[in-house]
């Protein structure tokens, strides 16, 4: 039997996320004067609403009891990312920047979600501080609404926790430390320094600061908006390009690594199984990818190799980590290689980094599972337990991961079929469901990479918006809403 | 505070979803995955699948860096062992769960000490010295001493003859130089009274009082005194076992014990009661014994269910009082309402003696009341410290706690709103679970 959800706590909760957000766009407000723009006006606006509407969360859920179950968890994480879009997306809705509120939205969840689909067509007419808030909700994003939450705002005590398992679901515990808050706090150190350092790489790279904050933010979160409608190709730096390789790769590793590398564990970061099946994977596609452009009826240099070799790389990087940016228009690439990419945008990276994707440890226990699913067949009786890095796998483990899957590929199927009959071309429609779903941005034909999602009917931006929020909380958080057993007494 | 727990059974995780909801660092360490399931998501905590005794294992948890390193498993050597390597690895109090009287004797304290053993925990004995208490007073749910019986808590269920009941504390009908009331536990609900709440039938109320008092408690209360001679017991459990070992020699007791062996070991170590092998859940068979003779009946086997259950069956033959073991948290309140009599439970006594040793102020007593789900606690006010600055009534004290009174110099005082605390008193505080660490900055 279950109890009455804790509606007073729910509201209480949303109304103080509410309120970080209005101090973060409060924050934006300030920046405009440094870039002496005038339009930090809209933030102002938008804070002040948020102030207003997140008190009165506060005041009507005071006097809330405290307790908080797992239902609860689920509904303040979905609702504080819904709640994040829709007044996030004000901005560029009353500036008029993006006239449509249905594109205003996308757009911004796009970014919470570090998707990166863009519905803009030109990109560099917008001002430094939209710009600004753009990547800057998605290095919000990135580590998590809650998380980012926790770790500044010791807040929400004991219920941290609920929310922390809500948001990140991974099927591995990513607990670094007995308090979530703590966890919270040392995974934000982490996520700090490493956008530190590639602002200052970026920097050295040739870009302006401002390009370097905004690309890293996006960066290390595997968002992929960037500030130029040419994206990294604007530079057209090697130099630059191997940087955002590299911490892509490294924004696409599990966030405890870092922590384990610097208590000096590293035997632990040696038997992770998904850090070794990340890096191979990786790196054979980008090589299948690298020889298939190679053209060998011209004369090879050196030149051209390391051209086709950054291409290859950078791009199943991009995908892969689900960040989306993009520096060659692969549409132009045979049409094998986009199916290769298909795959890495739903294997995606590591569980517990900023990634997208079903991620890696579900495939690798997938597989394992499979494999000795065909050992059983010749031994009837074996035993044959699941192995991961060293440790056996819990059957319930096993059929979580094998449920969320299932559950993954029914989503992208039934979405593709969703989004054809909204009047969405087929190849179209299979590239957009993917890259939202897995949160990488750019799909396939037109929503490829020299395209954006503008010209997409109302009802398809919608949907896909709700894909990518389905897509960054893992499926179950939000599926869950959605089942009569959540809301039954 | 950082604290290492091993052992997810009953004890270690109960202590553990305690200590969390507080701001400790909780690692919980068991060999067996299915006991630690899901605990990490729902509670601030850290769960860690390993061996109690791997070194290795300790030190990937951090033992190294613990404040208090708590051994609970079922088995005294493994708990023995862990605490000694935690020791060892640089952990700064151990604490561990045994199973042998013999440890806990005054003089081994020194000697285990030395191998790395602080605290020594037996919750069987804990228990049974409950019990016991309990049948001394008959008309006591709960009797707890402080400071050399120089005030006395008192947990009595009062029924519709009490001339307590149907009075607002706001009537001054409460005589509070002689006693006061610091909770009154209704339903599922625990209530610090406040001058518009008043005492019903069937509450359960907790009285703060000074021995010479008590006979004037007992008459508000309506209560009766009636000697206990007789005592059943159902199951020579070990909590049984260490009740019949302190129990005073005029009361006689009767052990109704299934297994033939284990009646036979009981016989041969306690002469002195009459052990019957025998299923105390057949009706015959305790009829036939004397059940309606029985003064008392204790059900302190291991099966919850059927201890509340004997209880009920002993109530009906008009036992008048009745005490039963119940381990599952949840029957509790329900055991409670059902109304058979005192409710023990091993775990939450364990639990809160070990949360004592986690608290920093100079606490010297934390005592559990089981059906109040609440604790009265013994402090000590240092010199200088917030509680000694004001009185009691402008001291903004935080909800769900009462002060119940003082002992200043070994003479036990009953407290109001115009007292004032002078350094080194012994407070004797009431507070709702986990309210304790509240209330702690105040005698500091």
């Amino acid at each position: 039997m279950n109890k009455e959800i804790n509606v007073k706590l729910v509201m209480r909760m949303l109304g103080s996320l509410l309120l970080s957000e209005a101090t973060a766009l409060l924050l934006v407000f300030f920046l405009s004067f440094v870039f002496k723009e005038s339009d930090g006006y809209y933030f102002l606006i938008t804070s002040g609403v948020c102030y207003l509407i997140g008190l009165l969360g506060i005041l009507l859920g005071r006097n809330a009891s405290q307790e908080m179950g797992k239902r609860e968890g689920s509904l303040v994480v979905t609702l504080a990312w819904v709640i994040f879009s829709l007044f996030g997306a004000l901005p560029f809705f009353i500036s008029k920047n993006i006239p449509s509120y249905t594109d205003a939205f996308f757009e911004t969840i796009s970014g919470f979600t570090t998707t990166g689909a863009t519905i803009l067509n030109n990109i560099e007419e917008l001002s430094h501080t939209m710009l600004f808030w753009r990547s800057f909700t998605q290095w919000m994003g990135g580590l998590g609404i809650i998380v980012i939450f926790l770790a500044l705002l010791p807040m929400f005590g004991t219920s941290g926790a609920q929310l922390f398992a809500a948001e990140a679901s991974g099927p591995t515990k990513d607990k670094i430390h007995p308090k979530i808050t703590e966890t919270a706090k040392r995974l934000f150190l982490i996520y700090f320094l490493l956008t530190f350092a590639e602002t200052i790489l970026l920097r050295i790279g040739g870009m302006n600061w401002f390009d370097a904050v905004c690309h890293s933010f996006t960066t290390i979160a595997t968002g992929g908006f960037s500030t130029k409608q040419n994206s990294i190709a604007y530079w057209n730096s090697p130099f630059i390009q191997y940087i955002i390789i590299l911490f892509m790769i490294l924004a696409g590793v599990n966030f405890s690594l870092y922590y384990f590398g610097f208590k000096n564990k590293f035997k632990k970061i040696k038997e992770n199984e998904e850090f070794r099946y990340f890096l191979i994977v990786l790196f054979s596609f980008a090589i299948i990818i690298f020889i298939s452009l190679i053209d060998f009826s011209q004369p090879v240099s050196f030149h051209k190799i390391e051209n086709s070799w950054r291409d290859a790389l950078f791009t199943i990087t991009s995908l892969m980590t689900t960040t989306g940016f993009t520096i060659v228009d692969y549409m132009q690439w045979a049409p094998f290689a986009w199916i290769i990419l298909l795959i890495v945008m739903l294997t995606g990276a590591s569980a517990g980094s900023t990634a997208g994707g079903i991620k890696m440890i579900r495939i690798v226990i997938s597989f394992k599972f499979c494999y000795y699913e065909f050992k059983r067949l010749i031994h009837p009786n074996a035993v044959v337990p699941v192995r991961y890095s060293g440790h056996l796998v819990q059957e319930d483990v096993i059929t979580r991961v094998l449920a969320f899957v299932l559950l993954y590929l029914i989503v992208a199927i039934f979405g593709i079929l969703i989004l054809c009959v909204s009047g969405v071309g087929f190849i179209e429609s299979i590239g957009a469901l993917i890259s939202c779903l897995s949160c990488v941005g750019p799909g396939l034909g037109l929503v490829g990479p020299m395209g954006n999602f503008a010209y997409l009917p109302v009802f398809s931006k919608w949907f896909l918006s709700f894909i990518m929020l389905l897509g960054r909380l893992e499926l179950f958080t939000v599926l869950v809403l959605f089942t009569p057993a959540f809301w039954k007494k | 505070m950082k604290i290492i727990i091993v052992g997810a059974g009953e004890v270690g995780t109960h202590l553990a979803k305690l200590l969390a909801r507080e701001n400790m660092e909780i690692t919980l360490l068991d060999e067996n995955p299915e006991r630690l399931k899901d605990l990490d998501l729902n509670y601030d905590l850290l769960t860690y699948e390993g061996s109690p005794t791997s070194i290795n294992n300790l030190k990937e948890i951090g033992v190294e860096n613990a404040d208090l390193f708590i051994g609970v498993t079922p088995y005294e050597s493994v708990n023995m062992t862990a605490c000694m390597i935690a020791t060892n690895l640089g952990a700064v109090k151990t604490l561990a769960r045994i199973n042998n009287y013999e440890y806990l004797l005054p003089q081994n304290k020194e000697f285990f000490k030395k191998l790395g053993v602080d605290y020594l925990i037996y919750p069987e004995v804990l228990a049974a010295n409950e019990i016991v208490e309990s049948l001394k007073t008959s008309w006591l749910r709960q009797n707890m001493s402080f400071c050399n019986n120089a005030l006395i808590l008192l947990g009595i269920k009062v029924r519709s003859n009490a001339v307590i009941i149907n009075k607002k504390f706001s009537t001054g009908f409460f005589d509070h130089n002689r006693y006061r009331v610091v909770a009154i536990k209704r339903g599922s609900q625990t209530i610090i009274p406040k001058g518009s709440d008043e005492i019903l039938a069937n509450d359960i109320v907790y009285f703060i009082t000074t021995p010479e008092n008590l006979e004037f408690v007992k008459e508000q209360a309506g209560k009766e005194d009636f000697p206990i001679r007789n005592v059943m017991f159902m199951g020579g459990s070990r909590i049984a076992q260490k009740t019949l070992f302190n129990l005073p020699s005029h009361i006689h007791a009767k052990v109704l014990e299934r297994d033939k062996e284990k009646s036979l070991l009981l016989a041969n170590k306690f002469p002195n009661a009459l052990i019957i092998n025998a299923d105390a859940r057949n009706i015959d068979i305790i009829k036939q014994e004397g059940i309606e003779e029985a003064d008392a009946f204790v059900a302190a086997t291991s099966n919850s269910e059927a201890n509340i259950l004997a209880c009920l069956v002993a109530k009906q033959f008009g036992v008048k009082k009745t005490i039963a073991e119940v381990e599952n948290l949840d029957y509790i309140s329900l055991a409670e309402s059902l109304d058979i009599g005192a409710v023990i439970n091993k775990k939450m006594i364990a639990a809160s003696y070990i949360y004592q040793i986690t608290l920093h102020a100079n606490v010297l007593n934390v005592r559990n009341l089981t059906a109040a789900d609440a604790e009265v606690v013994e402090f000590v006010a240092k010199p200088t410290s917030k509680i000694t600055r004001s009185k009691i009534k402008d001291l903004k004290l935080p909800e769900n706690v009462n002060i119940g009174g003082i002992v200043r110099n070994g003479i036990g005082s009953i407290v109001n709103g115009d007292t004032i605390i002078k350094p080194d008193d012994h407070v004797i505080v009431f507070c709702i679970s986990s309210s304790i660490r509240k209330i702690e900055p105040f005698f500091n």
